[in-house]
């Protein structure tokens, strides 16, 4: 088993809801834990606060993609970032010593979980790797429009 | 397998193409086989799904449905096609000319000449030939006008066959893709279902949709086929025309009354094809055994599923899963697995014959596998991952193909000869210091003997811009026990390609029957470096 991550997660919703969800979540196995934490929920999600260690672009650990370790205040965190291609659309470098906002969640991965990200922010750019269900985006989200129409002369 | 993952990148570290002075490349042998230029001959509907990469824009999901004209003797003598890359379309683009090569062994290279805008430029595909009705081929455009990738297939068509009256009966489709929301919240999406059409009215139908993970369960269809009133004469000169599908606008290719290709034109990018369900399938499935693939995206990934099962009634045994979930492969059932499996239960819909619906549980996975599927005759059909969470999430969005599996043994004795095989999905790339997931494409010939693969290949890893052309391909196939996968052992696939560098992948490997295998990546010693899934046929 891998070892858990600790880290600062600061709910962005603060409902009943939610609220119950967890107290609730507190009490099941761990087996229904992983079955919750299969697919993305934008009820529970959290973001990090933290500085940038270390940014790959691709790393051979799974999942597949970029990965981002940040160390926040309770301790390093992996964070998956998915296509590197998107964060290089939107023009944001990331490099060791930033501080970074990451909104995102847990997501059950192999023995352990990984944290997915939704939303990078550093400084007043963010930028988004997954959509609101929690699918990767693709660098055909950051097509301006001029570029769109560029498209219609590929064959 | 019909298409590639959604979503993603890829990238991998490469055999490289560097063409660097003094650098010593692997080559094939001189091919043998019984092909020739006169084996490409007629009109061919093609489909390709892949990326773009245009200047200064970022890889662009891509997919293109048409139809081009050989003669026989090298030459294309016409055609035309529709794109869409990433919801933005190119309709009714004429295919000016072109050339092709035809290798003995199957092998060769297509050339388009397109015009668009009052320019023409060429897309150029790596091919090889099934049979002289069909072929496997990827996308290996790299010129000053256009770099794009994808993997794909051409099936001969029957211009006698092109009218819309011919498009009468019930057909079975799948269409995947991206969904028409507007970014940044566009998803992968997947429908599978089967229609009846009448001479232009869909008069029936029903559908089964997973839309960036919200499912639609048997929903009806509706909708027309009819002549493109702006381009009226690719009707009845390469069977197109447009279909309106309950609200969405497609591109279709007439291949012949049992076959119809299909790209989307009015927002999102799916494409895929619908198959003549001429024979009522079976209400109930007797001792029935399936090999089936899907490949689709998770929250974390590329995914892809293969594995089979056996049916008799309700009861589902004998079942054997690999998943490659971005990087991460489980096994589920067979030996070693250590998995065992509950509540297995597999029920054909009275009400919409040749649907059904399997699912079953694995001690070791955190959530109950579910599947749809739509089958178009007896032995085969399409299937879509409908596995969700107990809040009914889906855990991902994926589909493919089901095919009754043959009953074996599969041995050295019934795999041989030649056979054509494509691969499809992400790759970790590396150009310099920097690598990056991005699109990674195969289509190679091998003979087959002894079990032992011999033969050569044409690979794009997206990210280095070049495809690598005729490299050596070589490998084996090991069965494990009787080779269906019915008594718990998995066959494995194992492929090197040889340029200047090499890069062997390994695969699990089901087999259908003798002629026809599905593949998927499995665990090797290069870490996560792969999500791929792919086809093996035997050439005809």
């Amino acid at each position: 088993m891998k070892p858990k991550i600790l880290r600062i997660a600061v709910p962005l919703v603060f409902t009943g809801a939610l609220a119950l969800c967890l107290c609730v979540a507190a009490q099941q196995t761990a087996e229904s834990n992983a079955h919750r934490l299969q697919a993305y929920d934008l009820r529970r999600e959290v973001f990090l606060l933290g500085t940038v260690v270390k940014y790959q672009t691709a790393s051979a650990v799974p999942p597949m993609g970029a990965h981002l370790i940040v160390q926040t205040s309770s301790g390093p965190v992996d964070v998956h970032l998915g296509n590197a291609k998107v964060l290089h659309a939107n023009h944001l470098e990331l490099n060791a010593g930033d501080n970074v906002r990451i909104i995102g969640e847990d997501l059950a991965f192999d023995d352990g979980t990984i944290f997915a990200a939704r939303i990078v922010q550093k400084g007043a750019q963010a930028v988004a790797v997954r959509n609101t269900r929690g699918f990767l985006l693709t660098p055909a989200s950051t097509l301006s429009p001029d570029q769109k129409e560029s498209l219609r002369g590929v064959r | 397998m019909k298409r590639l993952l959604l979503g993603l990148t890829a990238a991998a570290a490469l055999w490289g193409a560097a063409c660097g002075g003094g650098t010593n490349f692997a080559t094939p042998p001189p091919p043998v086989g019984k092909y020739t230029l006169a084996s490409l001959k007629g009109q061919y509907a093609y489909v390709t799904n892949g990326e773009t990469f245009n200047g200064s824009l970022s890889a662009t999901p891509l997919a293109r449905t048409g139809s081009f004209t050989a003669d026989g003797l090298g030459n294309i003598t016409g055609g035309v096609e529709d794109v869409n890359a990433a919801g933005i379309t190119s309709l009714a683009l004429q295919i000016t000319g072109g050339n092709y090569t035809v290798n003995a062994d199957g092998r060769g290279r297509l050339t388009l000449d397109i015009s668009s805008n009052g320019v023409t430029s060429s897309i150029i595909f790596g091919i090889v030939l099934t049979s002289t009705n069909d072929g496997l081929m990827i996308d290996e455009t790299s010129n000053s006008a256009q770099s794009s990738t994808g993997s794909g297939n051409f099936i001969k068509q029957t211009p006698g066959s092109f009218a819309i009256s011919t498009v009468s009966g019930a057909y079975v489709f799948d269409f995947s893709g991206l969904d028409n929301i507007q970014p940044p919240n566009q998803g992968p999406i997947s429908i599978v279902g089967q229609f009846t059409a009448s001479n232009g009215p869909i008069t029936t139908g029903v559908e089964d949709v997973n839309d960036n993970g919200a499912f639609t369960t048997a929903a009806a269809v509706s909708g027309n086929f009819a002549a493109d009133g702006n381009h009226q004469a690719t009707l009845t000169g390469n069977g197109r025309g447009i279909a309106l599908i309950n609200g969405s606008q497609y591109a279709f290719y007439i291949v012949d009354s049992s076959r119809v290709r299909f790209l989307s034109i009015s927002g999102g990018m799916l494409s895929g094809d619908a198959v003549i369900q001429n024979i009522v399938p079976p209400a109930t499935l007797s001792s029935s055994s399936f090999v089936f693939i899907v490949a689709g995206s998770s929250a974390k990934g590329g995914v892809t599923r293969v594995g089979r099962f056996t049916a008799n009634g309700a009861s589902l045994t004998n079942i054997v899963l690999d998943t490659n979930n971005s990087g991460t492969f489980t096994k589920t059932g067979g030996t070693g697995s250590g998995s065992t499996f509950s509540n297995t239960n597999i029920t054909m819909d009275q009400a919409n014959p040749g649907r059904g619906t399997l699912t079953f549980t694995a001690s070791n996975v955190g959530v109950p596998f579910t599947f749809v599927f739509y089958l178009s005759s007896a032995t085969s059909g399409v299937i879509q991952d409908i596995s969700h969470t107990s809040s009914g999430v889906a855990t991902d969005v994926a589909d493919g193909s089901i095919e009754a599996q043959a009953a074996g043994p599969f041995s050295a004795s019934n795999i041989t000869g030649t056979y054509a095989f494509n691969w499809s999905g992400l790759s970790i790339q590396t150009s310099g210091n920097f690598s990056i997931q991005d699109e990674e494409d195969v289509v190679a010939q091998a003979t087959v003997s002894n079990l032992s693969l011999a033969g050569a290949a044409d690979s794009f890893q997206f990210f280095d811009g070049i495809p690598v052309t005729d490299s050596v391909v070589s490998g084996s196939i090991t069965p494990g026990g009787a080779g269906t996968g019915a008594d718990g052992q998995r066959n494995t696939l194992s492929v090197k390609l040889t340029k200047s560098n090499s890069l062997t992948v390994s695969f699990v490997v089901y087999v259908v029957n003798p002629q026809l295998a599905f593949f998927a990546n499995d665990i090797n010693n290069q870490g996560s470096t792969r999500i791929v899934a792919g086809i093996l046929k035997a050439q005809q």
